[in-house]
């Protein structure tokens, strides 16, 4: 008997075959094969990074020669940004989808204070010790250095360039399309540099104070961006002509041949650094991991695929000059740099947040 | 019988019900309960607090951000139906065969995910984006136009996702109403413009009802674009709520903005349901029709319709009468012709407007350059190599789709009875049960997703199953926010089914069962469809459950997409999206010629 066909719209399916995939579909669903737990294995962790060329960086530097040299599997999985929420949810479960993860040190700082949801790392090793005090606390070793700055198109400067914060906010002598970041971070120190704060005495903010200064700049913004990725696309296409952003987005148009130029002074730097998420039953392993992982010459590796600097110092023993004066850690890049303070955000972000939100709708 | 008695009688036909009630009930009130719970409690104490409300109101923000919600998410509705019904009117009443050809080119926006969309549209519309280019090569503009960055950007990107919702429900009811009711209004005397307003367009509002709150309440939820393609004042209530969750990690903050958004919606809700009668997607006569229902507020603006339809007929014929005289037709050419035109001219604007984006990634996929641009710098290959050797894309690629198609099925078959006995029994509290089907849509998804992370880590260990880092954890979240859609649709549909061809079914012999299957089923069957597509696509373009559940592990492809463009949005996502676009519209033809083959035959035979 020919199989009497429904015509669901454009797609012809038998009932017959309907009753076939669904229960294909629930072998596939019952199979444990594709169910098996990832975390079963014995010498595995799973190390959370923020994905795209982290990835392929790590693996190079860390993943690859670590399993190598210790038989234990590091796995390198993206996660989203700023994975707070996730990672107090893995702890409070106990569920642990990742056992240790690079944490921006402000993401470090609220799981710290929010409650106790990371591990101590109790690793003394020479490679940690020598990086500097800045970079690391009990329970965060820094990896990288990511800075906010601000990027100029340079076929649109010509010559008479913008060099300094106060220079964002100049209009007169500095024409050109602006983009400013829609959110408090890095925004507001900009402001207050802008306005002729010292850089040693940008914290506590003075928030009046750099609303105010961007009061002045509020009908020359011609984009609000909220994503990274938007920066690096403005600046290649030139939609913007100065714009601010992380250097590593900045350098993604550079790398491809946009007339785009960094500009370091008095960049804005924060870094990023191993975590262990508490209570995982692979700290130990993760310890080894970290221990294996701050170290100059393994540092270097992933500077090739990304932008950022490394925080051991002798890392740059190991990189190229050409690519080194790209890193925010490079002596040079670093000189005027003025550290981000996340301990006042972590204290005052919210409040900071919904003031410069009311501060946009008006 | 009781008046009572009666109820609960219409209550124990009302089991087809259960499945949804269950199923959103385990997998959506009791986890997400529990997370907004937190926004009246006082940390870990259990004892009650309005703090975190009374901060709502302590400063004009949030209500401000709610305002700026409901008046983008409106308008979006208003361009995305305005929009949208010309299309599905000539959909509905054009040839079958022209009908499938125009539909692949509505679903064209569906297969590129919403990250590419969006990045089409930033350069298309830039200042010196393809649009600009032409506008000045032509000599229209001397300046460039500011297209994005503000609200035009806003609307345009939001329409763009949301008009074929809109057109896919409307379409699935426009294709029920008899078209000789039209005719017979014409023989009695109605000109076009009468017989349209008067006759179609009210038996059309259930599909323009469904069509708008589907796309109003998706477009509450709204963040990625307005973030992207909107200016300083274009923030939308979810991206507030991320905020809260993600960068502050204040859930009890964020659950009570996510109450005042939950509470706004349902109000809208309600009165739209009194007011434009989305009781009649409910099922009740339509307040069109009758005018006589019991609450004055859906008999005002039963009579204003009435009369505000009976107007907008009468002006058009006066137009079209006042133009002819201006303007003789030949003889040859009827007056229907003439308008059936228009109409072409007016679809074809609006496909063009739906395609462009894909249009514009099709090219750029074939760049050598290393991001999305116009125009495309030729020819290369690479990004389609990127995406064949890399077995990371193949699996999302594969993964999703195999999510996307359980995670619908399971939404139909969950969502779908629940559709039939809304339409059809009269039960109590009927519309507070469509708005707990409609909350997953509004309850923002980052709530969602945190919630079901701590449902699934306990319950799973509770019952010994994995629901973390699995795609069963995925299928089942993607569910909770598809069965919207499905209930939405198929009520949508049910509403104009003619129910006395099941009663002739049955009068016949056919059992329930085989009525359903053989007579209602293939019906309804475009209905379905829609609901199906929709339920798949929410899927298909999930990112913020897939990030929470799979904790990176198991990748889907909109995960994939979202990690590769950490750096920079690369022509790689452009050639997925033309892969997928080549694969599924492929698909569909083969499937359009199978069809067509076995028709064929069994005409033949």
């Amino acid at each position: 008997m020919t199989e009497k066909l429904t015509r669901i719209g454009k797609l012809v399916i038998g009932r017959r075959r309907v009753l076939k995939i669904a229960g294909g579909a629930t072998l596939v669903l019952a199979a444990p094969a594709y169910w098996k737990k990832l975390s079963a294995q014995e010498k595995r962790i799973v190390v959370r990074d923020p994905g795209g060329p982290y990835t392929a960086g790590f693996n190079e530097a860390f993943h690859e020669p670590f399993k190598k040299a210790t038989g234990i599997e590091s796995v390198g999985v993206a996660g989203q940004h700023e994975p707070t929420s996730l990672i107090k949810g893995m702890v409070d479960t106990k569920t642990y989808t990742w056992d240790m993860a690079l944490l921006s040190q402000a993401a470090h700082d609220q799981l710290v204070s929010e409650g106790n949801y990371l591990e101590d790392l109790k690793i003394d090793t020479p490679g940690l010790r020598s990086t500097p005090d800045h970079f690391k606390s009990a329970k965060y070793a820094g990896n990288d250095v990511f800075t906010a700055m601000f990027a100029i198109r340079t076929d649109h400067f010509k010559g008479n360039e913008p060099k300094s914060w106060a220079d964002i906010w100049n209009v007169k002598d500095f024409p050109g399309r602006r983009s400013l970041r829609k959110h408090p971070f890095d925004t507001i120190e900009e402001a207050l540099l802008a306005d002729g704060v010292p850089g040693d005495k940008l914290y506590p903010c003075d928030i009046p104070r750099a609303l105010k200064k961007l009061d002045a700049i509020k009908k020359d913004v011609a984009v609000w961006w909220t994503g990274g990725a938007q920066t690096s696309q403005m600046l290649k296409t030139g939609e913007v002509h100065i714009c601010t952003t992380w250097n590593a987005r900045a350098q993604a148009a550079i790398d491809e041949g946009a007339p785009v130029k960094i500009v370091w002074n008095q960049n804005l730097w924060s870094s990023e650094g191993w975590c262990i998420i508490r209570g995982t039953p692979k700290a130990d392993m993760c310890r080894e991991f970290i221990k294996f992982a701050v170290d100059g010459a393994r540092q270097a590796a992933w500077t090739k695929h990304v932008a950022y600097g490394p925080t051991h110092p002798d890392a740059f023993k190991h990189i190229p000059e050409a690519r080194a004066k790209q890193l925010p850690t490079y002596p040079d890049n670093f000189k005027t740099a003025i550290r981000a303070d996340p301990v006042y955000w972590a204290k005052h972000k919210d409040k900071v947040t919904e003031q410069f939100e009311a501060w946009l709708l008006t | 019988m009781t008046a009572a008695g009666r109820r609960f009688g219409a209550w124990r036909a009302a089991w087809p019900l259960l499945p949804v009630l269950i199923f959103l009930g385990f997998f959506f009130l009791y986890p997400v309960g529990q997370l907004l719970w937190l926004s009246v409690e006082i940390k870990g104490t259990g004892a009650l607090t309005a703090m975190h409300y009374q901060r709502l109101f302590a400063s004009t923000l949030y209500v401000k951000v709610l305002q700026i919600t409901l008046e983008t998410s409106a308008w979006c509705t208003f361009f995305s139906i305005v929009g949208g019904y010309p299309v599905a009117y000539l959909l509905a009443t054009t040839s079958e065969r022209r009908r499938n050809n125009l539909m692949l080119w509505i679903l064209l926006p569906f297969w590129t995910s919403f990250l590419v969309r969006t990045f089409a549209w930033i350069v298309l519309l830039g200042r010196n984006g393809a649009i600009n280019g032409w506008l000045q090569a032509l000599g229209l503009t001397d300046e460039p136009l500011s297209l994005i960055y503000n609200f035009t950007g806003v609307m345009i990107g939001m329409t763009h996702a949301l008009m074929p919702l809109a057109i896919l429900t409307m379409v699935s009811v426009m294709e029920q109403i008899d078209a000789n009711l039209p005719k017979a209004a014409s023989t009695l005397g109605a000109r076009g413009g009468q017989a349209f307003w008067r006759i179609y367009f009210p038996l059309s509002l259930p599909g323009v009802a469904a069509g708008g709150l589907l796309v109003f309440i998706t477009a509450i939820g709204f963040f990625i674009t307005p973030a992207l393609l909107g200016g300083r004042l274009q923030t939308m209530i979810a991206q507030v709520i991320i905020t809260q969750v993600q960068d502050l990690m204040n859930w009890a903050f964020a659950g009570a903005v996510s109450v005042l958004l939950l509470v706004t919606a349902l109000v809208v809700f309600y009165l739209y349901d009194r007011a434009l009668g989305m009781s009649t997607l409910a099922g009740e006569t339509p307040s069109t029709q009758g005018g006589g229902g019991r609450n004055p507020i859906a008999r005002l603006s039963a009579w204003i319709g009435g009369h505000l339809l009976g107007a907008i007929g009468r002006l058009c014929d006066i137009v079209s009468e006042a133009y002819e005289r201006l303007v003789p037709r030949p003889a040859s050419r009827p007056t229907r012709e003439w308008s059936r035109g228009v109409l072409a001219f007016l679809v074809f604007l609006i496909i063009f407007f739906l395609a462009a984006p894909t249009f514009f990634i099709v090219p750029v996929s074939f760049t050598t350059d290393a991001f999305i641009e116009w125009p495309p710098k030729f020819f290369s290959l690479r990004w389609y190599d990127t995406v064949f050797v890399s077995p990371l894309w193949r699996e999302a690629i594969v993964r999703s789709l195999l999510v996307g198609v359980l995670s619908a099925s399971l939404a139909m078959v969950v969502g779908a009875p629940a559709a039939f006995v809304l339409v059809r029994q009269r039960i109590m509290g009927k519309t507070a049960l469509l708005a707990l089907v409609l909350s997953p849509l509004i309850i923002p998804r980052i709530i969602i997703a945190v919630a079901l992370f701590y449902f699934y880590a306990r319950f799973g260990a509770l019952i010994n199953v994995r629901f973390i880092g699995t795609s069963l954890g995925l299928v089942l979240g993607h569910a909770v926010l598809a069965i919207p859609y499905v209930v939405v649709t198929v009520m949508a549909v049910l509403k104009n089914y003619d129910e006395r061809l099941d009663q002739a079914a049955g009068s016949l012999g056919a059992n329930p069962v085989r009525t359903l299957w053989h007579v209602t089923i293939p019906l309804i069957r475009s209905g379905l469809i829609a609901a199906f597509l929709f339920a798949f696509i929410t899927s298909f373009d999930e990112l913020t459950i897939a990030l929470f559940v799979s904790g990176g592990l198991a990748t889907t492809l909109p995960k994939q997409m979202w990690d590769d463009a950490l750096l920079k949005v690369n022509p790689t996502l452009a050639a997925v999206s033309t892969i997928l676009l080549v694969f599924i519209t492929g698909m569909i033809l083969a499937a359009e010629y199978l069809r067509r083959r076995a028709l064929g035959r069994s005409s033949a035979a």
